[in-house]
Protein backbone atom coordinates (compact mmCIF):
# COMPACT_ATOMS: atom_id res chain seq x y z
CA UNK A 1 0.00 0.00 0.00
CA UNK A 2 1.14 3.53 -0.68
CA UNK A 3 1.42 5.98 1.63
CA UNK A 4 -1.67 7.35 2.91
CA UNK A 5 -2.87 10.27 1.37
CA UNK A 6 -5.15 12.74 3.37
CA UNK A 7 -6.83 15.98 3.21
CA UNK A 8 -7.29 18.27 5.74
CA UNK A 9 -9.45 20.96 6.42
CA UNK A 10 -8.65 23.98 8.74
CA UNK A 11 -12.27 25.70 9.19
CA UNK A 12 -10.36 28.72 10.70
CA UNK A 13 -8.84 30.03 7.59
CA UNK A 14 -12.70 29.11 5.61
CA UNK A 15 -13.95 32.52 3.93
CA UNK A 16 -16.87 30.52 2.86
CA UNK A 17 -16.53 31.60 -0.94
CA UNK A 18 -17.66 27.51 -2.35
CA UNK A 19 -14.98 27.57 -4.61
CA UNK A 20 -14.01 24.08 -3.40
CA UNK A 21 -18.03 22.91 -3.85
CA UNK A 22 -17.55 24.73 -7.46
CA UNK A 23 -14.77 22.75 -8.28
CA UNK A 24 -15.60 19.33 -7.11
CA UNK A 25 -19.23 20.20 -9.40
CA UNK A 26 -16.73 20.66 -12.32
CA UNK A 27 -14.36 18.16 -12.13
CA UNK A 28 -16.41 15.34 -11.43
CA UNK A 29 -19.11 16.69 -13.85
CA UNK A 30 -21.81 16.96 -10.94
CA UNK A 31 -24.70 18.79 -12.55
CA UNK A 32 -26.58 21.79 -10.40
CA UNK A 33 -29.43 21.20 -8.54
CA UNK A 34 -32.31 23.44 -7.68
CA UNK A 35 -31.24 25.40 -4.16
CA UNK A 36 -33.24 25.25 -1.28
CA UNK A 37 -33.95 27.47 1.71
CA UNK A 38 -31.48 25.88 4.89
CA UNK A 39 -32.27 28.71 7.56
CA UNK A 40 -28.53 30.12 6.26
CA UNK A 41 -26.14 31.04 3.15
CA UNK A 42 -25.67 27.20 3.16
CA UNK A 43 -26.85 25.61 0.50
CA UNK A 44 -27.43 22.10 0.26
CA UNK A 45 -28.53 20.81 3.50
CA UNK A 46 -27.05 18.16 3.15
CA UNK A 47 -24.63 15.90 0.65
CA UNK A 48 -26.56 14.96 -2.23
CA UNK A 49 -25.88 12.71 -4.68
CA UNK A 50 -24.58 15.79 -7.01
CA UNK A 51 -22.26 17.77 -4.02
CA UNK A 52 -19.85 15.80 -2.47
CA UNK A 53 -18.29 18.92 -0.98
CA UNK A 54 -20.48 21.07 1.13
CA UNK A 55 -19.66 24.16 2.86
CA UNK A 56 -21.60 24.50 5.73
CA UNK A 57 -22.24 27.78 7.49
CA UNK A 58 -23.28 27.79 11.06
CA UNK A 59 -24.71 31.08 12.69
CA UNK A 60 -23.48 31.32 16.27
CA UNK A 61 -24.70 33.38 18.69
CA UNK A 62 -22.08 35.71 20.76
CA UNK A 63 -21.39 37.31 23.86
CA UNK A 64 -22.70 40.35 23.05
CA UNK A 65 -25.91 39.03 21.67
CA UNK A 66 -24.58 39.02 17.93
CA UNK A 67 -23.98 36.45 15.20
CA UNK A 68 -20.87 35.10 14.18
CA UNK A 69 -19.94 32.63 11.52
CA UNK A 70 -18.41 28.90 11.21
CA UNK A 71 -17.78 27.98 8.08
CA UNK A 72 -16.49 24.46 7.08
CA UNK A 73 -16.24 22.82 3.83
CA UNK A 74 -16.99 19.78 4.77
CA UNK A 75 -16.97 16.00 2.63
CA UNK A 76 -16.71 12.54 3.05
CA UNK A 77 -14.04 11.46 5.56
CA UNK A 78 -12.92 8.11 3.75
CA UNK A 79 -12.79 6.85 7.32
CA UNK A 80 -10.10 4.04 8.26
CA UNK A 81 -13.17 1.92 9.53
CA UNK A 82 -15.55 2.69 6.94
CA UNK A 83 -19.13 2.15 7.68
CA UNK A 84 -20.05 2.40 4.21
CA UNK A 85 -17.54 -0.11 3.38
CA UNK A 86 -18.34 -2.81 5.81
CA UNK A 87 -21.93 -2.76 4.86
CA UNK A 88 -21.60 -2.90 0.69
CA UNK A 89 -23.02 -6.57 0.29
CA UNK A 90 -21.20 -6.52 -3.75
CA UNK A 91 -17.76 -5.39 -2.87
CA UNK A 92 -18.73 -2.12 -4.64
CA UNK A 93 -17.61 0.04 -1.71
CA UNK A 94 -13.84 -0.60 -1.71
CA UNK A 95 -10.13 0.80 -0.43
CA UNK A 96 -7.44 2.53 -2.99
CA UNK A 97 -3.66 1.57 -2.50
CA UNK A 98 -4.12 5.36 -1.25
CA UNK A 99 -6.84 4.51 2.07
CA UNK A 100 -9.12 6.28 0.36
CA UNK A 101 -13.02 4.81 0.03
CA UNK A 102 -14.43 4.92 -3.22
CA UNK A 103 -17.46 3.80 -4.96
CA UNK A 104 -17.17 1.23 -7.93
CA UNK A 105 -20.54 2.52 -9.90
CA UNK A 106 -20.34 -0.75 -12.35
CA UNK A 107 -20.54 -2.93 -9.60
CA UNK A 108 -22.75 -0.82 -7.13
CA UNK A 109 -26.20 -2.40 -7.58
CA UNK A 110 -28.31 0.11 -5.55
CA UNK A 111 -29.18 -1.65 -2.24
CA UNK A 112 -28.50 1.96 -0.50
CA UNK A 113 -27.43 0.09 2.48
CA UNK A 114 -24.28 2.18 2.77
CA UNK A 115 -26.43 5.33 2.45
CA UNK A 116 -27.50 4.58 5.96
CA UNK A 117 -24.53 3.16 7.59
CA UNK A 118 -22.59 6.34 7.14
CA UNK A 119 -22.03 8.15 10.67
CA UNK A 120 -21.73 11.02 8.59
CA UNK A 121 -24.60 10.66 5.97
CA UNK A 122 -22.21 11.33 2.99
CA UNK A 123 -23.56 8.33 0.96
CA UNK A 124 -26.25 9.12 -1.27
CA UNK A 125 -27.99 7.87 -3.26
CA UNK A 126 -28.59 8.96 -7.39
CA UNK A 127 -32.15 7.99 -8.13
CA UNK A 128 -31.29 8.52 -12.05
CA UNK A 129 -28.28 5.60 -12.02
CA UNK A 130 -30.05 3.86 -9.44
CA UNK A 131 -26.68 3.78 -7.67
CA UNK A 132 -25.04 5.29 -4.63
CA UNK A 133 -22.24 7.64 -5.08
CA UNK A 134 -19.77 10.01 -2.64
CA UNK A 135 -16.63 12.30 -2.97
CA UNK A 136 -14.29 9.94 -4.68
CA UNK A 137 -11.60 11.93 -3.70
CA UNK A 138 -10.68 12.81 -7.08
CA UNK A 139 -9.48 9.28 -7.64
CA UNK A 140 -8.70 9.95 -11.61
CA UNK A 141 -6.72 12.85 -10.01
CA UNK A 142 -4.35 11.47 -7.06
CA UNK A 143 -4.01 8.25 -9.45
CA UNK A 144 -2.44 11.41 -11.90
CA UNK A 145 -0.44 13.09 -9.33
CA UNK A 146 -2.71 15.67 -8.80
CA UNK A 147 -4.42 17.19 -5.92
CA UNK A 148 -8.47 17.02 -5.07
CA UNK A 149 -10.25 19.29 -7.54
CA UNK A 150 -11.12 21.20 -4.07
CA UNK A 151 -8.11 21.17 -2.22
CA UNK A 152 -6.40 22.36 -6.05
CA UNK A 153 -9.16 25.67 -5.63
CA UNK A 154 -9.09 26.61 -2.56
CA UNK A 155 -7.68 30.38 -2.35
CA UNK A 156 -6.49 30.51 1.74
CA UNK A 157 -5.64 26.59 1.55
CA UNK A 158 -8.27 25.66 4.20
CA UNK A 159 -8.11 22.97 2.56
CA UNK A 160 -4.70 21.21 2.15
CA UNK A 161 -3.79 17.93 0.77
CA UNK A 162 -1.05 15.71 1.31
CA UNK A 163 0.80 12.67 2.86
CA UNK A 164 -1.57 11.90 5.94
CA UNK A 165 1.23 12.21 8.63
CA UNK A 166 2.69 15.24 7.77
CA UNK A 167 -0.50 16.73 7.57
CA UNK A 168 -1.23 15.27 11.16
CA UNK A 169 1.74 17.07 12.09
CA UNK A 170 0.95 20.19 10.41
CA UNK A 171 -2.55 20.08 11.97
CA UNK A 172 -1.55 19.70 15.49
CA UNK A 173 1.38 22.87 15.25
CA UNK A 174 -1.95 25.09 13.83
CA UNK A 175 -3.99 23.85 16.96
CA UNK A 176 -1.70 24.98 19.62
CA UNK A 177 -1.30 28.10 17.32
CA UNK A 178 -4.95 28.53 17.56
CA UNK A 179 -4.95 27.93 21.38
CA UNK A 180 -2.18 30.40 22.09
CA UNK A 181 -4.42 33.39 20.25
CA UNK A 182 -7.26 32.33 22.70
CA UNK A 183 -9.55 30.07 20.35
CA UNK A 184 -10.04 28.01 23.57
CA UNK A 185 -12.34 25.43 21.69
CA UNK A 186 -9.66 25.08 18.56
CA UNK A 187 -9.54 21.01 18.09
CA UNK A 188 -8.95 18.20 15.84
CA UNK A 189 -11.34 16.07 14.65
CA UNK A 190 -10.12 12.49 13.07
CA UNK A 191 -6.99 12.96 13.10
CA UNK A 192 -6.02 10.63 15.62
CA UNK A 193 -5.90 7.05 13.97
CA UNK A 194 -6.39 5.93 17.40
CA UNK A 195 -9.24 7.42 17.85
CA UNK A 196 -13.18 6.77 16.64
CA UNK A 197 -13.38 4.84 13.54
CA UNK A 198 -9.32 4.53 13.48
CA UNK A 199 -9.12 8.14 12.06
CA UNK A 200 -10.54 9.81 9.15
CA UNK A 201 -8.29 10.70 5.87
CA UNK A 202 -9.98 13.51 5.40
CA UNK A 203 -9.87 15.33 8.69
CA UNK A 204 -10.48 18.79 10.37
CA UNK A 205 -9.91 21.66 12.32
CA UNK A 206 -12.63 22.90 14.27
CA UNK A 207 -13.13 26.12 16.15
CA UNK A 208 -15.73 24.69 18.44
CA UNK A 209 -17.46 21.54 19.52
CA UNK A 210 -17.72 18.63 16.89
CA UNK A 211 -21.91 18.72 17.88
CA UNK A 212 -22.15 22.88 16.78
CA UNK A 213 -20.89 21.26 13.34
CA UNK A 214 -23.29 18.94 13.02
CA UNK A 215 -20.75 15.98 13.55
CA UNK A 216 -20.99 13.05 16.09
CA UNK A 217 -18.92 13.14 18.88
CA UNK A 218 -17.76 9.75 18.47
CA UNK A 219 -18.57 8.03 15.42
CA UNK A 220 -18.91 4.30 15.72
CA UNK A 221 -18.53 1.83 13.32
CA UNK A 222 -22.36 0.53 12.86
CA UNK A 223 -20.95 -3.24 12.24
CA UNK A 224 -20.11 -3.30 16.11
CA UNK A 225 -22.99 -3.80 16.68
CA UNK A 226 -23.26 -7.22 14.48
CA UNK A 227 -22.00 -9.52 17.18
CA UNK A 228 -23.81 -8.36 20.36
CA UNK A 229 -26.96 -7.97 18.79
CA UNK A 230 -26.89 -11.72 17.13
CA UNK A 231 -25.89 -13.27 20.07
CA UNK A 232 -29.43 -11.64 21.44
CA UNK A 233 -31.41 -12.90 18.35
CA UNK A 234 -29.61 -16.36 19.47
CA UNK A 235 -31.30 -15.81 22.49
CA UNK A 236 -34.67 -15.02 21.55
CA UNK A 237 -34.36 -18.03 19.24
CA UNK A 238 -33.90 -20.28 21.93
CA UNK A 239 -36.24 -18.91 24.07
CA UNK A 240 -38.94 -18.93 20.82
CA UNK A 241 -37.33 -22.56 20.10
CA UNK A 242 -38.25 -23.75 24.07
CA UNK A 243 -42.01 -22.32 23.63
CA UNK A 244 -42.97 -23.96 20.54
CA UNK A 245 -41.12 -27.40 21.84
CA UNK A 246 -43.54 -27.19 25.21
CA UNK A 247 -46.62 -26.72 22.80
CA UNK A 248 -45.95 -29.51 20.27
CA UNK A 249 -43.68 -31.94 22.64
CA UNK A 250 -45.89 -34.76 23.14
CA UNK A 251 -43.69 -37.82 22.07
CA UNK A 252 -43.78 -40.97 23.87
CA UNK A 253 -47.43 -39.03 26.02
CA UNK A 254 -50.25 -40.57 26.33
CA UNK A 255 -53.23 -38.17 24.93
CA UNK A 256 -54.18 -37.38 28.79
CA UNK A 257 -51.31 -35.95 29.35
CA UNK A 258 -51.59 -33.05 26.95
CA UNK A 259 -53.99 -30.69 29.35
CA UNK A 260 -51.44 -31.31 32.05
CA UNK A 261 -48.23 -30.04 29.84
CA UNK A 262 -50.23 -27.20 28.88
CA UNK A 263 -50.71 -25.92 32.09
CA UNK A 264 -47.30 -26.35 33.36
CA UNK A 265 -45.65 -24.84 30.22
CA UNK A 266 -47.53 -21.59 30.57
CA UNK A 267 -45.37 -21.17 33.65
CA UNK A 268 -42.55 -22.09 31.81
CA UNK A 269 -42.90 -19.48 29.00
CA UNK A 270 -43.05 -16.90 31.15
CA UNK A 271 -40.28 -17.13 32.93
CA UNK A 272 -38.60 -17.57 30.09
CA UNK A 273 -39.92 -14.10 28.72
CA UNK A 274 -38.79 -12.23 31.65
CA UNK A 275 -35.06 -13.94 32.20
CA UNK B 1 -27.14 14.68 9.40
CA UNK B 2 -27.42 11.18 9.13
CA UNK B 3 -29.03 9.82 5.96
CA UNK B 4 -32.06 7.52 5.79
CA UNK B 5 -31.68 4.45 3.28
CA UNK B 6 -34.61 5.73 1.59
CA UNK B 7 -36.36 1.41 2.14
CA UNK B 8 -40.36 1.64 1.86
CA UNK B 9 -42.99 -0.74 1.05
CA UNK B 10 -41.36 -3.20 -0.70
CA UNK B 11 -38.60 -3.61 1.71
CA UNK B 12 -41.53 -3.22 4.94
CA UNK B 13 -43.09 -6.32 2.82
CA UNK B 14 -39.51 -8.17 2.79
CA UNK B 15 -38.83 -8.06 6.15
CA UNK B 16 -42.93 -9.14 7.57
CA UNK B 17 -42.78 -12.25 4.59
CA UNK B 18 -39.26 -12.90 5.51
CA UNK B 19 -40.07 -13.16 9.21
CA UNK B 20 -43.64 -15.29 8.43
CA UNK B 21 -41.06 -17.71 6.06
CA UNK B 22 -38.68 -18.23 8.92
CA UNK B 23 -41.02 -18.39 11.60
CA UNK B 24 -43.35 -20.84 9.60
CA UNK B 25 -40.26 -23.09 9.02
CA UNK B 26 -38.92 -23.18 12.28
CA UNK B 27 -42.34 -24.30 13.73
CA UNK B 28 -42.85 -26.62 11.06
CA UNK B 29 -39.37 -28.07 11.95
CA UNK B 30 -40.52 -28.50 15.88
CA UNK B 31 -43.50 -29.90 15.16
CA UNK B 32 -42.07 -32.59 12.62
CA UNK B 33 -39.43 -33.55 14.71
CA UNK B 34 -41.06 -33.07 18.07
CA UNK B 35 -44.25 -33.21 17.56
CA UNK B 36 -47.31 -36.39 16.85
CA UNK B 37 -47.61 -37.92 13.57
CA UNK B 38 -51.44 -36.03 14.04
CA UNK B 39 -48.94 -32.61 13.47
CA UNK B 40 -48.37 -33.52 9.53
CA UNK B 41 -50.75 -30.83 8.72
CA UNK B 42 -49.29 -28.09 10.70
CA UNK B 43 -45.41 -29.47 9.49
CA UNK B 44 -47.01 -29.71 5.72
CA UNK B 45 -48.53 -26.49 5.57
CA UNK B 46 -45.36 -24.42 7.67
CA UNK B 47 -42.57 -25.60 4.99
CA UNK B 48 -44.92 -24.85 2.04
CA UNK B 49 -45.67 -21.26 3.34
CA UNK B 50 -41.93 -20.82 3.49
CA UNK B 51 -40.87 -21.82 0.31
CA UNK B 52 -43.81 -19.73 -1.43
CA UNK B 53 -43.13 -16.83 0.89
CA UNK B 54 -39.26 -17.26 0.17
CA UNK B 55 -39.80 -17.23 -3.37
CA UNK B 56 -41.80 -13.75 -2.70
CA UNK B 57 -39.09 -12.58 -0.48
CA UNK B 58 -36.58 -12.89 -3.78
CA UNK B 59 -38.87 -11.11 -6.25
CA UNK B 60 -39.54 -8.39 -3.48
CA UNK B 61 -35.43 -7.59 -2.89
CA UNK B 62 -34.54 -7.81 -6.25
CA UNK B 63 -37.52 -5.10 -7.40
CA UNK B 64 -35.96 -2.61 -5.36
CA UNK B 65 -33.00 -3.16 -6.79
CA UNK B 66 -34.91 -1.34 -9.70
CA UNK B 67 -32.27 -3.14 -12.15
CA UNK B 68 -33.09 -6.54 -11.58
CA UNK B 69 -29.85 -8.24 -13.03
CA UNK B 70 -28.03 -6.38 -10.34
CA UNK B 71 -29.20 -8.18 -7.82
CA UNK B 72 -26.60 -10.66 -9.30
CA UNK B 73 -24.01 -8.59 -8.00
CA UNK B 74 -24.71 -9.63 -4.49
CA UNK B 75 -23.58 -13.21 -5.44
CA UNK B 76 -20.03 -12.36 -6.47
CA UNK B 77 -19.27 -11.12 -2.93
CA UNK B 78 -19.24 -12.77 0.54
CA UNK B 79 -18.67 -10.72 3.40
CA UNK B 80 -19.59 -12.76 7.14
CA UNK B 81 -19.50 -9.70 9.06
CA UNK B 82 -21.90 -7.75 6.66
CA UNK B 83 -25.69 -9.03 7.51
CA UNK B 84 -27.30 -7.88 3.91
CA UNK B 85 -24.24 -10.09 1.92
CA UNK B 86 -24.90 -12.76 4.29
CA UNK B 87 -28.36 -12.48 4.29
CA UNK B 88 -28.37 -12.32 0.28
CA UNK B 89 -27.16 -15.88 0.55
CA UNK B 90 -28.95 -17.15 3.02
CA UNK B 91 -31.86 -16.54 1.49
CA UNK B 92 -30.92 -18.97 -0.83
CA UNK B 93 -30.05 -21.22 1.17
CA UNK B 94 -33.02 -21.37 3.28
CA UNK B 95 -35.00 -21.54 -0.02
CA UNK B 96 -33.27 -24.95 -0.75
CA UNK B 97 -34.52 -25.97 2.71
CA UNK B 98 -37.69 -24.85 2.04
CA UNK B 99 -38.06 -26.48 -0.97
CA UNK B 100 -36.90 -29.64 0.10
CA UNK B 101 -38.71 -30.17 3.05
CA UNK B 102 -41.86 -29.09 1.18
CA UNK B 103 -40.72 -31.70 -1.06
CA UNK B 104 -40.50 -34.53 1.24
CA UNK B 105 -43.30 -33.53 3.06
CA UNK B 106 -45.77 -34.88 0.18
CA UNK B 107 -43.78 -38.35 -0.12
CA UNK B 108 -44.88 -41.04 1.54
CA UNK B 109 -42.17 -43.85 3.46
CA UNK B 110 -40.47 -43.44 6.89
CA UNK B 111 -37.26 -43.54 5.34
CA UNK B 112 -38.64 -39.99 3.89
CA UNK B 113 -40.02 -39.15 6.90
CA UNK B 114 -37.00 -39.32 8.92
CA UNK B 115 -34.54 -38.01 5.95
CA UNK B 116 -37.08 -35.00 6.10
CA UNK B 117 -36.80 -34.15 10.12
CA UNK B 118 -33.47 -34.71 9.48
CA UNK B 119 -33.15 -31.71 6.95
CA UNK B 120 -35.21 -29.60 9.10
CA UNK B 121 -33.39 -29.77 11.85
CA UNK B 122 -30.45 -28.43 9.70
CA UNK B 123 -32.82 -25.71 8.47
CA UNK B 124 -34.39 -24.68 11.38
CA UNK B 125 -31.02 -22.55 11.72
CA UNK B 126 -31.29 -21.33 8.31
CA UNK B 127 -34.92 -20.17 9.33
CA UNK B 128 -34.46 -18.42 12.81
CA UNK B 129 -31.62 -16.99 10.65
CA UNK B 130 -34.10 -15.30 8.10
CA UNK B 131 -36.76 -14.37 10.49
CA UNK B 132 -33.85 -12.44 13.15
CA UNK B 133 -31.30 -11.04 10.13
CA UNK B 134 -33.33 -8.09 8.64
CA UNK B 135 -33.21 -6.98 12.47
CA UNK B 136 -29.91 -6.97 13.02
CA UNK B 137 -29.38 -5.87 9.34
CA UNK B 138 -31.16 -2.81 10.90
CA UNK B 139 -29.25 -2.42 13.64
CA UNK B 140 -25.89 -2.11 11.91
CA UNK B 141 -26.08 1.17 10.93
CA UNK B 142 -25.52 4.41 11.61
CA UNK B 143 -29.32 5.39 12.77
CA UNK B 144 -30.31 5.74 16.50
CA UNK B 145 -33.47 4.39 16.63
CA UNK B 146 -32.49 1.16 14.58
CA UNK B 147 -28.92 0.50 16.22
CA UNK B 148 -29.58 1.68 19.93
CA UNK B 149 -31.93 -0.73 21.83
CA UNK B 150 -29.35 -3.92 20.52
CA UNK B 151 -32.41 -5.99 20.53
CA UNK B 152 -33.74 -5.47 16.97
CA UNK B 153 -33.10 -8.63 15.59
CA UNK B 154 -34.30 -10.66 18.88
CA UNK B 155 -37.48 -8.64 17.99
CA UNK B 156 -38.04 -9.48 14.84
CA UNK B 157 -37.41 -13.07 15.31
CA UNK B 158 -39.92 -13.20 17.89
CA UNK B 159 -42.30 -11.40 15.60
CA UNK B 160 -41.73 -13.66 12.73
CA UNK B 161 -42.25 -16.57 15.27
CA UNK B 162 -46.01 -15.01 16.55
CA UNK B 163 -47.05 -14.09 12.77
CA UNK B 164 -45.07 -17.42 11.46
CA UNK B 165 -47.19 -19.33 13.52
CA UNK B 166 -50.56 -17.02 13.61
CA UNK B 167 -50.06 -17.44 9.37
CA UNK B 168 -49.78 -21.74 9.90
CA UNK B 169 -53.06 -21.30 11.68
CA UNK B 170 -55.26 -18.87 9.55
CA UNK B 171 -54.34 -21.49 6.84
CA UNK B 172 -55.57 -24.51 8.86
CA UNK B 173 -58.52 -22.87 9.70
CA UNK B 174 -59.39 -22.10 5.98
CA UNK B 175 -58.22 -25.80 5.13
CA UNK B 176 -60.52 -26.82 7.67
CA UNK B 177 -58.52 -28.20 9.87
CA UNK B 178 -59.58 -25.94 12.73
CA UNK B 179 -60.50 -29.29 14.77
CA UNK B 180 -57.24 -31.07 15.00
CA UNK B 181 -54.53 -31.33 17.37
CA UNK B 182 -52.12 -29.39 15.37
CA UNK B 183 -54.19 -26.61 14.70
CA UNK B 184 -54.41 -26.59 19.10
CA UNK B 185 -50.85 -27.07 19.81
CA UNK B 186 -49.92 -24.16 16.69
CA UNK B 187 -52.31 -21.97 18.51
CA UNK B 188 -51.12 -22.83 21.71
CA UNK B 189 -47.50 -21.93 19.86
CA UNK B 190 -48.27 -18.62 19.31
CA UNK B 191 -49.86 -17.67 22.45
CA UNK B 192 -46.67 -18.50 24.04
CA UNK B 193 -44.83 -16.32 20.82
CA UNK B 194 -46.73 -13.30 21.54
CA UNK B 195 -45.84 -13.43 25.38
CA UNK B 196 -42.47 -13.21 24.62
CA UNK B 197 -42.59 -10.39 21.68
CA UNK B 198 -44.57 -8.85 24.93
CA UNK B 199 -41.70 -9.00 26.59
CA UNK B 200 -39.01 -8.45 24.33
CA UNK B 201 -41.12 -5.36 22.88
CA UNK B 202 -41.21 -3.65 26.25
CA UNK B 203 -37.25 -4.44 26.92
CA UNK B 204 -36.67 -2.96 23.40
CA UNK B 205 -38.48 0.40 24.23
CA UNK B 206 -36.98 0.64 27.90
CA UNK B 207 -33.56 -0.04 26.31
CA UNK B 208 -34.27 2.51 23.87
CA UNK B 209 -35.41 5.37 25.73
CA UNK B 210 -35.48 8.75 23.80
CA UNK B 211 -34.40 7.11 20.51
CA UNK B 212 -37.94 5.53 21.07
CA UNK B 213 -39.84 8.80 19.80
CA UNK B 214 -40.46 7.97 16.12
CA UNK B 215 -42.66 5.13 17.07
CA UNK B 216 -43.79 6.11 20.73
CA UNK B 217 -44.87 10.21 20.32
CA UNK B 218 -44.42 10.63 16.70
CA UNK B 219 -46.61 10.31 13.91
CA UNK B 220 -46.63 7.01 13.81
CA UNK B 221 -47.56 6.36 17.37
CA UNK B 222 -51.16 5.87 16.52
CA UNK B 223 -50.16 2.79 14.35
CA UNK B 224 -47.35 1.86 16.71
CA UNK B 225 -49.71 1.47 19.84
CA UNK B 226 -53.02 0.96 18.31
CA UNK B 227 -52.23 -1.14 15.52
CA UNK B 228 -49.38 -3.43 16.93
CA UNK B 229 -49.55 -3.18 20.95
CA UNK B 230 -52.94 -3.35 21.14
CA UNK B 231 -54.73 -5.26 18.44
CA UNK B 232 -52.04 -7.41 16.67
CA UNK B 233 -50.77 -8.38 20.11
CA UNK B 234 -52.66 -7.92 22.98
CA UNK B 235 -56.23 -8.49 21.92
CA UNK B 236 -55.12 -11.72 20.53
CA UNK B 237 -53.58 -13.24 23.34
CA UNK B 238 -56.84 -11.78 25.18
CA UNK B 239 -59.28 -13.51 22.61
CA UNK B 240 -57.15 -16.82 23.13
CA UNK B 241 -56.80 -16.19 27.23
CA UNK B 242 -60.37 -15.89 27.59
CA UNK B 243 -61.74 -18.45 25.64
CA UNK B 244 -64.54 -16.62 23.49
CA UNK B 245 -66.18 -18.61 20.66
CA UNK B 246 -64.53 -16.20 18.25
CA UNK B 247 -63.65 -18.57 14.51
CA UNK B 248 -59.74 -18.43 15.04
CA UNK B 249 -59.26 -16.71 11.84
CA UNK B 250 -59.51 -13.59 13.62
CA UNK B 251 -56.92 -13.53 16.58
CA UNK B 252 -54.29 -15.02 13.61
CA UNK B 253 -55.23 -12.34 11.01
CA UNK B 254 -54.83 -9.52 13.75
CA UNK B 255 -51.27 -11.11 14.83
CA UNK B 256 -50.48 -10.96 11.25
CA UNK B 257 -51.44 -7.41 10.32
CA UNK B 258 -49.86 -6.14 14.07
CA UNK B 259 -46.75 -7.87 12.88
CA UNK B 260 -46.76 -5.95 8.95
CA UNK B 261 -47.18 -2.68 11.09
CA UNK B 262 -43.89 -3.58 13.25
CA UNK B 263 -41.92 -3.70 9.84
CA UNK B 264 -43.85 -0.62 8.84
CA UNK B 265 -43.46 1.72 11.56
CA UNK B 266 -39.73 0.79 12.33
CA UNK B 267 -38.88 1.03 8.57
CA UNK B 268 -40.94 4.35 7.77
CA UNK B 269 -39.64 5.93 10.66
CA UNK B 270 -36.23 6.20 9.03
CA UNK B 271 -38.03 6.95 5.83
Amino acid sequence: MARTLAMFTDTSLCIGCRACQVACKEWNELPSEQPEWTGSYQNHATFTDKTYRLVRFIEKPQANGELSWLLMSDVCKHCAQAGCLDACPTGAIYRTEYGTVNINQDVCNGCRYCVSSCPFGVVSFNHETGRANKCTFCNDRIHNGLGPACAKTCPTESIQFGFRDELVTKAGKRVAALKDMGYKEAQLYGADSNGPLGGLNAFFLLLDKPTTYALPEKPALPQRNVIVDSLLSVGSALLVGVGALLAFRQRGRADGGAVKAGAATDGDAKDGGHA
Amino acid sequence: MLKPPDWHLLIVWYFFLGGIAGGAYFTAAIADNFGSARDKSVFRVGYVLALLLVSVCGILLILDLGTPSRFLNMLKSFKFWDPMSIGAWMLGVFGMFAFGSSALSFMGGEGMARLRRRLSLIGIISGFFIAAYTGVLLSATAMPFWREARLMGALFLASGASTGMAAISLFLYLFGESAGEGYKKVKRADRYAIMFELVVLAVFLALLGGAAGPIVSGHLAPLFWGGLVVAGLVIPLLLDVSGLRLPGAVPAALVLVGGFILRYVIVMANA
